[in-house]
């Protein structure tokens, strides 16, 4: 290469990055977001919930790109397949959820010890290697996408199993990342004082980080493999996933509504017990169909069938709570969110899936779009809700703890935002379920599962408008995500009124 | 063993799966309501949701074709939610038992 | 009403939540001992490699109300007698070349993975691959260029080309084999093979 053209090249990136510079700053001018309103550890916190909705975001783009295959399957055939949007759409949930958990969990971490986090800088490095390797991960998968069948392709490109399909090199960062996340939490609260929050928080990340192990994995045996898959996925979003937002709303009640300590952890251990109790044994109403033995069918239907107690007693410990406080409150996003997440669990975990779970039924609807319809209703309202609710506690704070009750300018949007987002999903979930009965009808009960049968309930107009509704209600989606961006860069600028100060007692 | 859903027996099952859920709850809430608001119309209310819970777990009874053993689950169904909310509300009171008032300080 | 009764008590609900969390664990762990080794290859629920060589069929049982995987004479694949270690290596091949090449995203497999692509579990029986004597030809054809070997019933939604070699194509066609002879407790319902007669 001559001098001159790789000057070119200099001078040219220089300017674009001169460019980027200035447009960030002149972002930063128009934000007005003031850090030092936040603790050092909050502000660690906000790092992780801003790369959290910047892959919130990829997870709805993809999942776009995704349904509109349905609808178009020769769209960039051949050059994002239909596995690949799926993949970037399903891991992108699971890493963005991640990335909001810790974020919440550094964000209390603090005030719950009382203490100051005691390896802050740790945490900091931690946070831009994950970040770091979740950018290569989705870039390998995006240009590289496929590897041969050796292990090479297993280690370095995707393992090909649905939820936890990052690279081996890349789960291993993940439990060096996650390690160093709970070494700042035990060594935090033992610096500070635990308490029953505490504990079952350290209790919990144990479980949550030893489940990951489980499938870490190459099995040839194809039963094995899928039998430890759900140990990670089931064991996660129906026992310790459950656990940690548990965790999360005992101390944002204390918080938000003044509920006293001994109460919250109370029901936080009942919680645990009724949850645990279910959700552990639960785990059976994956195994009825992958080979292992007929046990399972019992044990799945009977545990399965009790996992929605611990969510109507959730409700009704909400409402009790909500009629005997007479509270005030000022976040009413964050607590309109935190509502959704209690209506969104009971619905889309309770009601959809004790719908399906029943082995007599689920023989029919297994593996159709009926568990996609369970799938997102459940994710969205057990986990997508409450990490949201956080980013409007985060930003009240980095805006300096300002009123964000009753009265505020622009209300319009948190409120248009928390709808669409609300509404699109209900209505992918409707439009998915409508798929998921003429499926199970037509391809699983009628035509018994052959490839015929599966294009036949494919090709089935009522299956063929439903697509059409899921991208219509995606596009719903996406249009609450944008608003709902832009409230969070916004709500509370120039809001000179502070929040009222709520006490234990 | 199982025996599979009947096709004729799809919606219904889905059907009165949802229902028992939601009966559940709605008898758990105004069983809670009733009990904070003492009026006789939400205890009715009550009663007719735990009614309509009973009906859908013999409707998923039927259509599911449960059988001996399975038989178990509609039991613990319907005797579990008829006691589990008495039980979630009488935690609720005791466990908030010497609850003081919250206090709630305007501005600081 | 001034004092917490023991069961509302959060003493009891601390221990509540550790006993019965402990105790749901240990009953999992016995179970998952138990399930796994009735799993393993060359159980009787999940057939040795080696029933590749095998013809496979899956017929209803009318005494255990459900379909079961039915292991037959002697049906080699692509003409030869595998040993155990042979067979092992076809399955183990076809195995991790589905999950380089990320199959599981548009197909399920058992049942699981995503909903834009037919079933895998019974694969190998499937009526679509006309008669017994073209399968494993048709298969590989198609794995190895699905384009233009395409069969989309009508859907326009084609495979795309994974750029699978002939060895990988015909590891697949062994581990698709053999996992349609694994006993899945009756699903798929009502499954009509290509050995069953109109
Ligand atoms: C927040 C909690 C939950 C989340 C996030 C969740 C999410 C999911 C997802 C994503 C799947 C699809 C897995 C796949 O890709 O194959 C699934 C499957 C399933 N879920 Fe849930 N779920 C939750 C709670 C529940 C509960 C409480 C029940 C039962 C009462 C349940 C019953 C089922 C069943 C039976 C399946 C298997 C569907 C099949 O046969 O393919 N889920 N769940
Ligand atoms: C714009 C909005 C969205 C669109 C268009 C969309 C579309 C899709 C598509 C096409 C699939 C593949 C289903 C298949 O295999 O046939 C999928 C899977 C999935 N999506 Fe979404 N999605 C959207 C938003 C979400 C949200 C907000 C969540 C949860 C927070 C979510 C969670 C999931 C899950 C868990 C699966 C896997 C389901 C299963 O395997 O059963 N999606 N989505
Ligand atoms: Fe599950």
């Amino acid at each position: 290469m001559n001098t001159t053209g790789s000057n070119g090249v200099m001078q040219n990136a220089a300017a674009v990055y001169e460019k980027s510079r200035a447009s960030f700053n002149n972002f930063k001018a128009w934000v007005q977001l003031d850090s030092t309103h936040l603790s050092d550890g909050r502000q660690l916190a906000v790092k992780y919930f801003t790369v959290a909705v910047i892959l919130f975001f990829a997870q709805i783009l993809f999942g776009l790109l995704a349904a509109t295959q349905f609808i178009f399957p020769g769209f960039l055939y051949e050059i994002l397949d239909f596995n690949v949007n799926r993949m970037i759409h399903i891991n992108a949930m699971i890493v963005w959820m991640l990335f909001g958990f810790i974020g919440s969990v550094y964000w209390f971490l603090e005030d719950e010890s009382g203490a100051e986090i005691v390896g802050l800088k740790l945490g900091n490095i931690a946070f831009w290697v994950f970040t770091g390797a979740v950018t290569l991960v989705v870039l390998v998968y995006l240009l590289v996408q496929i590897g041969p069948g050796k292990d090479s392709s297993l280690w370095f490109i995707n393992e090909g199993r649905e939820y936890i399909e990052a690279p081996r090199w890349a789960d291993i960062g993940i439990v060096v990342v996650i390690l160093i996340f709970f070494y700042n939490v035990v060594a935090t609260f033992s610096k500070g004082k635990w308490s029953g929050i505490a504990g079952v928080l350290t209790l919990d990340l144990v479980a949550l980080a030893g489940l990951y192990l489980a499938g870490m994995f190459y099995m040839t045996n194809i039963t094995h493999e899928q039998y430890w898959w759900w140990w990670v996925i089931h064991l996660w979003v129906e026992a310790t996933w459950e656990v940690l937002v548990g965790v999360i709303m005992a101390w944002s009640l204390m918080k938000l509504l003044g509920v006293r300590r001994k109460i919250v952890q109370t029901w936080l251990y009942i919680e645990v017990a009724l949850m645990f109790g279910s959700g552990i044994l639960g785990l059976g109403h994956h195994y009825f169909w992958i080979g292992t033995p007929e046990y399972w069918l019992t044990v799945g239907g009977f545990f399965s069938a009790l996992e929605p107690i611990p969510l109507v007693a959730m409700v009704v410990h909400a409402v009790y709570d909500a009629g005997t406080h007479a509270f005030k409150n000022g976040n009413h996003p964050a607590l309109a969110w935190i509502i959704a997440q209690a209506f969104g669990n009971f619905f889309g975990a309770g009601i959809w899936g004790f719908m399906h779970t029943l082995p007599q039924i689920n023989i029919f609807t297994h593996g159709t779009q009926w568990s996609a319809s369970h799938g997102h209703l459940a994710f969205f309202g057990a986990y997508a809700t409450i990490n949201i609710a956080f980013f409007y506690l985060a930003i009240q704070q980095w805006r300096g703890n300002v009123w964000m009750g009753g009265g505020s300018q622009n209300a319009w949007r948190w409120k248009w935002a928390l709808g669409l987002l609300n509404g699109g999903v209900l209505g992918m979930t409707i439009a998915l379920l409508i798929a998921g009965y003429e499926q199970s009808f037509i391809e699983r009960a009628v035509e018994g599962s052959t490839w015929g049968g599966y294009f036949t309930a494919q090709n089935h107009p009522s299956f063929q408008h439903a697509m059409g509704w899921r991208l219509f209600f995606g596009c719903m989606t996406l249009t609450g995500f944008i608003l709902l961006v832009w409230d969070l860069l916004t709500i509370g600028k120039g809001e000179t009124r502070k929040a009222p100060a709520i006490i234990e007692n | 063993m199982i025996e599979p859903v009947a096709l004729e027996d799809f919606f219904i099952t889905f059907f009165s799966s949802a229902l028992i859920i939601l009966a559940g709850a709605s008898y758990a809430l105004l069983f809670a309501w009733s009990k904070v608001n003492p009026n006789f119309r939400i205890k009715i209310a009550a009663y007719i949701s735990y009614a309509i819970l009973i009906i859908s777990v013999a409707e998923l009874t039927q259509a599911a074709q449960f059988q001996g053993y399975w038989l178990i689950i509609s039991f613990v169904m319907a005797i579990g939610y008829f006691f589990a909310p008495i039980g979630i509300w009488h935690l609720c009171v005791k466990t908030h038992a010497d609850q003081d008032l919250i206090k709630i300080k305007e501005d600081i | 009403m001034n004092e917490t009764p023991l069961w509302a008590s959060e003493s009891f609900w601390k221990k509540m939540a550790i006993w019965v969390t402990a105790g749901s664990f240990l009953i999992l762990v016995v179970l998952t001992m138990d399930s796994l080794s009735k799993t393993n290859a060359g159980s009787k629920r999940v057939p040795a490699y080696t029933v590749i060589n095998k013809k496979i069929d899956y017929q209803y049982d009318k005494t255990l109300h459900k379909s079961m995987p039915i292991i037959g004479e002697n049906e080699f694949l692509f003409g030869k007698e595998y040993t155990e270690e042979e067979a092992r290596q076809w399955v183990d091949l076809g195995k991790k070349t589905t999950q380089a090449k990320n199959c599981m995203n548009c197909h399920t497999l058992l049942g699981n993975g995503a909903y834009y692509a037919p079933d895998l579990t019974k694969a190998w029986l499937d009526k679509g691959w006309i008669s017994r004597d073209m399968r494993e030809d048709m298969m590989v054809k198609f794995l190895m260029d699905p384009e233009s070997n395409a069969r989309t019933y009508g859907s326009n939604r084609k495979m795309p080309n994974l750029d699978i070699t002939e060895q990988e194509a015909k590891g697949i066609i062994a581990f698709l084999k053999w996992m349609s002879s694994i006993d899945t407790n009756g699903f798929p319902y009502n499954f009509k093979t290509i050995e069953a007669e109109e």
